[in-house]
């Protein structure tokens, strides 16, 4: 084994390390304040209170309301909640869902198993880009539609999706129809990297996530606009305003709300400071490596993701040779090998399965200095060239 | 510099002391850990015993590549063993033979994807926990042969299994518990200080969690048909040809027994069956798909031992060409049960020349 202790994660769209600071303020809630929220006495109403506080924090922060902000133990049981729970809420009215093509798995999924329910479902193209086009959601509106959910920026490559725009076609739409139609968005990936504001976005649900901004994992949230029929997905004791039923995780509550709010305050300065690594970073690839390939749009992309496919290598070698280097990045490679499961996001913007299987997502974050950008400079295109003269489909 | 080696960890002892011989031999191993398919359960949970792919294994085998301090990763391989190993044996079973999975296994994932995988990443070999051996001679051209040898250990033998390989893939496969004795290898588990694990007992297929029968009964459903004799006269009435193994003498729901299942008549669903054992004793078999794993098919007729099932001695046989990679083998004596779609493979002392399906 060659002796290399550096390692540079490369992965914080996958998930990020939590904050010092935010480490700190959780703390107390594990031992000292430990109490139930439910609890009517003292121990109880200190963690109430802290949990009112962080709900307000994270409404505030989002332009919502506190009431309107239901905490769960992650984004896929947010969506879980927002698909399944507006599904029958409402299916006297209608049983027509509407997703993008690029949905996380856990919208995919959630919309899958509602089809085998007896519900229908219109999965949108994308562009070659991944950005989904809003005549088309428009045009797949009918009035069993009661449903329409698409993500804020794609995890994969980073893409924003024209969030504003559709709330608009779908505002439009209600009133041409006089029945509401719920709008939904997961925005796991751009919750504390990008502003994100429910009343601008024009979203009647909106997921958001802890453990992608530095927060502690088994955090997340849904905001429910007001007035929105939703049913629950867990029945018990009635917490979160007899939505989600649990013992509230209260530190992790404490650390998202904090994470939020430090992300939030660093937003503009960090985003200035990661879109020049990233810029560094793609030049600087796409210039020492022949045949690499951007994926994602140029411009309406979050700042913290880099994806490329390189023609003739395997992501899935990529990962490793890198991570025996030190180096920790993540593919759309989903699988071993063959033809079978590339990303479906990655298919969806046309890519061929061999092409979306030589992808390569390098997402960075608050602890990505310009020396790690250096550093894969450096070794990347040793280890494409060395992948490429072993491939027997490069030449 | 270091050999680069990926060294399939099933999170049992053989191929946990395999790593740990490669990482003392001075090599650079990487441990791998290889999910295969099991049968998902009613509900769409995935089953939990496919035994060597189990989430419990996984944890096993990260745990010895931590011990090693070695790199560990997980290929997922569940889709294609599906394809290339599941429905294989659903197939040959529906056809009314009985099929080697662990052959096709060894050659198209093991020494297949994962060679492949492996050579793509720049390794320079792939190590198994295999009771084989691998013997490299010189020859005078310079040209290195590479030969595949009986395991120390008789009873553990695994070459068997093997007799798909070829020399492109030998002269990249590492075996490095085939010069020990099962015995040997649990005393050097001590020795590494390695956590000696008491497994349930060993299962014949791996991706099977309760019986062969119960397996195809599922996926294969039932299928109504007589039994009859050689004479053609109905006795009785079967479930199914594929639950009806050669020679198989259990669960022939006649009365009036024991008979011995002597052939099977799919076209017309027709069970064969025979009361008389010496039937089923047969001195020929046809051997089809053969490989020879030098690559070259010796000078023929040639007298070989031949195994026709894992768990059988050798027999002396000769082998006579028929046509393209077809060939006949004449058995000294007659053997009992010769059962199409298994393998037959062909050993010249204690190489293993070659071998092909029984059809």
């Amino acid at each position: 084994m060659k002796k290399n202790k550096r390692k540079i994660y490369f992965d914080y769209a996958a998930t990020t390390p939590v904050d010092p600071r935010v480490v700190k303020v959780m703390l107390p809630y594990f031992s000292k304040k430990f109490g139930n929220t439910m609890s009517l006495h003292s121990f109880g109403q200190e963690v109430k209170e802290i949990l009112e506080e962080s709900r307000e924090k994270v409404a505030s922060l989002i332009g919502a309301k506190p009431n309107e902000i239901i905490f769960t133990s992650s984004a896929t049981e947010s969506n879980n909640l927002a698909l399944k729970g507006i599904a029958f809420a409402n299916k006297n009215r209608g049983n027509h869902i509407i997703i993008s093509s690029i949905e996380h798995p856990c919208v995919m999924e959630s919309a899958k198993w509602l089809e085998s329910q007896g519900f229908e479902i219109t999965r949108l193209k994308v562009d070659k880009y991944g950005l989904v086009n809003p005549e088309d959601v428009k045009k797949a509106i009918k009035k069993e539609t009661i449903l329409v959910s698409i993500m804020h920026a794609n995890n994969e490559i980073g893409t924003i999706e024209p969030i504003e725009e559709i709330g608009k076609i779908i505002k439009s739409e209600i009133r041409n129809q006089n029945s509401k139609i719920y709008f939904h968005t997961d925005a796991a990936q751009t919750l504390g990297k990008i502003p994100v504001d429910v009343n601008k976005l024009g979203v009647d649900l909106l997921t958001g996530s802890s453990h992608k901004i530095y927060g502690p994992k088994g955090a997340a949230c849904l905001y429910i606009r007001e007035g929105t029929k939703i049913t629950p997905l867990l029945h018990g004791g009635g917490h979160e305003m007899g939505l989600r039923s649990s013992t509230v995780n209260v530190p992790a509550i404490v650390g998202f709300a904090e994470a939020l709010e430090i992300a939030k305050k660093e937003m503009k300065k960090e985003n200035e400071r990661l879109s020049k690594l990233r810029e560094k970073l793609e030049k600087g690839i796409l210039k020492k490596i022949k045949n690499a390939h951007l994926v994602g749009h140029p411009q309406k992309r979050l700042p913290n993701i880099a994806n490329f496919w390189f023609e003739g290598v395997e992501g899935e070698s990529v990962v490793i040779e890198l991570d025996l280097l030190g180096i920790a990045v993540s593919t759309g490679s989903a699988c071993s090998s063959e033809k079978l499961e590339a990303s479906h996001v990655l298919l969806a913007t046309g890519l061929k399965p061999h092409q979306a299987h030589s992808s390569l997502r390098l997402s960075l974050g608050r602890w990505t200095k310009e020396k790690d950008i250096d550093y894969v400079l450096k070794v990347l295109p040793k280890v494409i060239k060395r992948l490429r003269l072993i491939s027997p489909t490069f030449k | 510099m270091a050999k680069k080696v990926i060294c399939a960890l099933s999170g049992g002892l053989d191929s946990s002391v395999a790593a740990s011989l490669l990482k003392k031999a001075g090599f650079d191993v990487i441990g791998v850990f290889m999910k295969f398919w099991s049968e998902p359960e009613k509900n769409g949970l995935v089953g939990a015993s496919n035994r060597c792919c189990s989430l419990e294994a996984e944890i096993r085998a990260r745990k010895i590549a931590k011990i090693l301090k070695i790199p560990f990763y997980v290929f997922d391989f569940s889709k294609e063993f599906k394809k290339k190993i599941v429905d294989y044996f659903l197939k040959n079973y529906q056809k009314g033979i009985t099929p080697n999975p662990c052959v096709v296994c060894n050659k198209e994932i093991k020494f297949g994807l994962l060679l492949k995988k492996a050579l793509a990443l720049g390794a320079d070999f792939v190590a198994t926990g295999h009771y084989a051996k691998i013997k490299i001679k010189n020859q005078r051209s310079k040209i290195k042969t590479y030969h595949l040898i009986r395991a120390k250990d008789k009873n553990k033998d695994q070459s068997y299994f093997l007799w798909m390989l070829n020399q492109e893939k030998l002269k990249r496969i590492l075996f490095p518990i085939g010069d020990f004795t099962r015995n040997e290898v649990e005393n050097l588990a001590k020795k590494f200080k390695l956590p000696v694990l008491k497994l349930k007992k060993s299962v014949e297929i791996c991706f099977i969690q309760t019986t062969i029968n119960d397996f195809l009964k599922k996926y294969l459903k039932e299928k109504i048909g007589k039994i009859v004799n050689s004479e053609g006269e109905i006795l009785g009435e079967h479930r199914g040809l594929w639950f009806y193994t050669l020679g198989q003498r259990k669960g022939i729901p006649l009365s009036g027994g024991p008979y011995y299942v002597l052939d099977k008549n799919l076209k017309r669903n027709l069970l064969i069956v025979t009361k008389k054992e010496k039937d089923l004793y047969k001195k020929e078999l046809i051997a089809k798909n053969v490989n020879w794993i030098s690559g070259s098919q010796p000078k023929l007729p040639i007298k070989i031992k031949a195994k026709i099932r894992y768990r059988q001695n050798l027999a002396s046989a000769t082998i006579f060409k028929l046509n393209f990679k077809s060939y006949k083998l004449k058995f000294d004596k007659p053997q009992r049960a010769i059962t199409p779609g298994q393998s037959v493979v062909f050993y010249k002392g204690e190489e293993v020349l070659g071998g092909g399906i029984i059809s």
